[in-house]
């Protein structure tokens, strides 16, 4: 069982919230999203382990038990090749849940005509095995989901 | 073994959409799927997002995708579609 905790302050919405069918239809897997509070911050790891790959925009950090988490922070902002985004961490870091990766301000993400919400995907999770998902107002670092 | 080689054409590489579109195409097929970089490295399986991610085939890199058994040169042709596919 894991704990996957948000990464972001702000609003838990479901998946099928996400303005993307890729993210919104599951593709790339079950997890939720957060509406991020529009402001500079960090967005943290949702669990404890290797930061296994490390783009400015998204981030996929891997448990001990061989379980990845992605986050990535708002819809289509791989257009933005970096622009926006500090890294506070590097690729190959043990990390703790909770900590610092990457500082942006979800308001400079909207401002540029994109949406700033942040998927937050169990991959490879099988079908029914994320469950207890939050609802409405989130902190960095809160529960998230489970992942059975 | 079938194999096919395919030049990753998507700009941001073998990442999200894209990834996610071949892995569930892989994933409803009924054989094993591996993906390699040409260039060396270990193959990883087709079937999982984190994997193929890890991956992280970028454009223009040439990966080769193994299948073997029953309905592997379609499940082949249609992988080798989504990775060559802009």
């Amino acid at each position: 069982m894991t704990t996957v905790l948000a990464p972001v302050e702000g609003a838990a919405v479901g998946l099928s919230a996400v303005p993307d069918p890729v993210f919104s239809a599951g593709m790339v897997g079950p997890g939720a999203a957060i509406d991020p509070c529009r402001g500079p911050g960090a967005a943290v790891a949702p669990i404890s382990g290797k930061i296994m790959k490390l783009h400015p925009h998204a981030y996929v950090i891997v448990g001990d038990d061989g379980r990845g988490v992605l986050v990535h922070l708002g819809i289509d902002t791989v257009q933005l090749r970096g622009k926006g985004f500090r890294l506070l961490a590097a690729e190959g870091d043990r990390v703790r849940a909770g900590q610092p990766v990457v500082a942006w301000d979800p308001a400079e993400i909207e401002a540029g005509g994109r949406s700033p919400v942040c998927p937050v995907v169990a991959l490879d999770a099988l079908d029914g095995t994320v469950t207890a998902l939050a609802e409405g107002a989130v902190r960095a670092g809160d529960k998230l989901f489970q992942w059975t | 073994m079938g194999e096919r080689k395919a030049r990753v054409a998507a700009e941001v590489g073998l990442h999200a959409r894209p990834a996610a579109t071949f892995v569930q195409t892989a994933m409803k097929a009924p054989m094993d799927i591996t993906v390699a970089r040409t260039s060396g490295g270990d193959p990883v399986s087709g079937k999982s997002i984190l994997q193929i991610l890890a991956l992280d085939v970028r454009q223009g890199e040439e990966v080769v995708i193994k299948a073997e058994g029953e309905g592997s040169e379609e499940v082949l042709d249609r992988l080798a579609e989504i990775v060559s596919t802009p």
